[in-house]
This record gives structure tokens, C-alpha cells and sequence, in this order.
């Protein structure tokens, strides 16, 4: 049985994305399989260097950066929804594969959840 | 047909949403179905339907009492995330102690608890079913 | 690229309005032996004639009802008890 959260909101303009994170974590902690997918404007959590002091946010660079350490088995981004907001490889974070097909994606898991 | 164990978890919140609404209405039938419900969790903005100072208009439902009477009635463990509730501002007398707070306000029988217990139903509950926002 | 799993029926929620990006993404990822429930927000796609809906598509009654949508007859409407009856049957289920 594995879980996979998608993130389709942008970061910074909810918390959705974050919680989303913490969801993932906590399957992880619990050592159950788990992993992220991001498509649509979700994609945009995946852009290098993101600097959210001045809004007073914090980063997830590190966290998404930390998430193999924690156990989540794979961070997914949809390649059309990069390829939207301009995101090529070398401007995602490390450590995120990209998908193709998302029906794909979600029949390999038996649970399929957004965090809101 | 065979009972089955649901655990339900509402994201989104009371008067932003229509989450709290539809989840009731679900619960409602899903034990007239006979099925179970072992665990109720509020999460993200879904957290807001705890609240015990929630004061609609007279003529307008209350939906964290109506929610609250239906949990008690029943018996059902219904959970709120403590890092949606704390961000919140949906606090419990633990809570209001540790952080030295002015008030709490988690309605009864509401209880603040991790993660984990929404893991624990993805592991052990035959359904989970999620009640979001819808804007 | 073939599918790696056998497609397994899916119930998908849906309480997005249509235009709702999460919309599009579920009516994307609707196959052939899957289920999609309108409730909510969703039901107002009965009136949207730039909507086309799979075969295999229900409306929540009470949300139809509530915005004034019963003269639209695109899907068929389901209760409450047939929405339970349908998560029983189905042991996979997205809530969008």
C-alpha cells in the first residue's frame, strides 16, 4: 500500500503545499510508502532559489531536499507543467523526477490524496 | 453487504466551504448504511470547525455544534491536527498552559493529536474519504 | 509508454466548479472503468456547455437542488446513501 499526495496549488499563497509536506513526512516517519507529486502551478514549489524572507516565509527547498533522507520514496513533477512555467531541469530542485503520464503516477498507488 | 471502517478527514472549513456540510451529511448515512466510522480528523483549514467560540447568526446552523452533537451522539474519535489547530488558533488547555495563551477554545469532544493518527487510519481504515475546500 | 498497473476502478470525488484547474486535472485522469460523483461547487458543470462529462458521471441531488439545476439532465442525480453505497463499492477513492 502506497500514498501519493499531489500538490497542484502555488507556494507562499496558501498553506496547502506545506501541509501537503507535512503529510508526506508523517507517512515516512510511520514507515509507510509514500511519495509527492506536483503538477499544475504546484510545479512552482520545485524552482531553485526561491528567497521568501521578505514575505516572512520560509523556504521548502530543504525540506524537499531532505525527503529521501525521511524515507519519501519519490518527488514527481509533471514534465507538461514544467514545461508551462517554464521550469526546465536545471531550474528544479534536486532529487525530482519527472513524469510523463499522470494516470501512470497514480494507478502505481493505492491511495491518492491532496492535503486540501 | 459487509461493514466497513471509514475514516474521514475535512480540509476544508466552516463558512469558507461547504466541506463541513457535505462530511456531515456522509457520516449521517454512513452509519444508517451500517458502517463505522473510526476517526474523524480536521486538518488545514479544516481545523476551523473546532472551534467552540463559532458564533453564527440564530437563524443560521452552527456547524461545529451540529458536528460536536453528532460526534458525542455516536461515540466517534474525531481528531485536530495540532499544527493546523495551533497555526489556527484552535487551542485546548494543554495547549493554552504550554504556550501561557489568554483562552482555548477546542470544542468538546474535539481532542489535538498529530499526524499520526491520520496515518493510522490510512493503514487501518478500509475507506478514507477527504472533504475539501472547494474555491 | 503502456501503463504500469492494471487500471482499478476508481471513484473520484469532484466539488471543484468548472474552469477550477483541479477540475480539468480529474476529468483528465477519469478512465474508462472509473466513476465520477459531482457534488458541491462540480454540479454547476450540468450547466456548462464547454464541459463534456464521461458516461459514467452522477450529480449529488441535494447540491443540484440547491442551485437551482434540476431542469439540467446531462447526468443522473444521486443521495447521500447511494454516494455510501458507492464508496463501499469501490476500494480506491480521489477526492478532488
Amino acid at each position: 500500500m502506497s500514498t501519493l499526495i499531489i500538490v497542484d496549488q502555488p507556494p507562499y499563497g496558501t498553506w496547502a503545499g506545506r501541509e501537503a509536506l507535512d503529510m508526506v513526512f508523517s507517512l515516512a516517519a510511520f514507515d509507510q510508502p509514500a511519495a509527492l507529486l506536483f503538477t499544475g502551478a504546484g510545479v512552482n514549489w520545485l524552482r531553485k532559489q526561491q528567497a521568501p524572507d521578505a514575505i516572512g516565509q520560509k523556504s521548502v527547498e530543504k525540506n524537499l531536499s531532505a525527503a529521501p533522507m525521511f524515507g519519501v520514496e519519490e518527488i514527481l513533477a509533471d514534465t507538461a507543467s514544467c514545461e508551462r512555467f517554464g521550469l526546465g531541469p536545471e531550474q528544479l530542485v534536486s532529487g525530482v523526477t519527472l513524469a510523463e503520464n499522470l494516470q501512470d503516477v497514480m494507478n502505481a498507488h493505492s491511495n491518492v490524496a491532496f492535503a486540501g | 453487504m459487509t461493514p466497513l471502517s471509514y475514516t474521514l478527514v475535512i480540509t476544508g472549513a466552516p463558512w469558507s466551504s461547504q466541506a463541513p456540510q457535505s462530511a456531515l451529511a456522509f457520516a449521517r448515512e454512513l452509519l444508517v448504511a451500517g458502517h463505522r466510522i473510526d476517526r474523524v480528523f480536521l486538518y488545514g483549514e479544516g481545523v476551523l470547525l473546532a472551534s467552540a467560540l463559532a458564533t453564527p447568526p440564530s437563524d443560521e446552523v452552527n456547524w461545529p455544534k451540529q458536528w460536536a452533537g453528532f460526534l458525542a451522539d455516536n461515540a466517534i474519535p474525531a481528531t485536530v491536527c495540532i499544527a493546523s489547530a495551533l497555526r489556527r488558533g484552535i487551542i485546548d488547555d494543554t495547549e493554552q498552559a504550554r504556550y501561557e495563551l489568554p483562552g482555548n477554545n477546542l470544542l468538546e469532544p474535539f481532542g489535538i493529536a498529530g499526524l499520526g493518527e491520520w496515518v493510522e487510519g490510512n493503514v487501518k481504515s478500509d475507506r478514507v474519504i477527504y472533504f475539501h475546500g472547494s474555491n | 509508454m503502456t501503463s504500469t498497473q492494471p487500471a482499478n476502478p476508481t471513484l473520484h470525488i469532484l466539488n471543484k466548479p468548472p474552469g477550477h484547474p483541479r477540475f480539468e486535472t480529474c476529468l483528465q485522469a477519469i478512465q474508462d472503468c472509473d466513476q465520477l460523483v459531482l457534488t458541491e461547487n462540480a454540479v454547476l458543470a450540468l450547466a456548462d456547455r464547454s464541459v463534456t462529462l464521461p458516461a459514467a458521471c452522477k450529480a449529488m441531488k441535494a447540491d443540484v437542488d440547491a442551485r437551482a439545476l434540476n431542469e439540467q439532465t446531462r447526468t443522473g442525480t444521486i443521495d447521500y446513501a447511494e454516494l455510501v453505497r458507492l464508496t463501499a463499492k469501490h476500494s480506491r477513492i480521489i477526492s478532488w
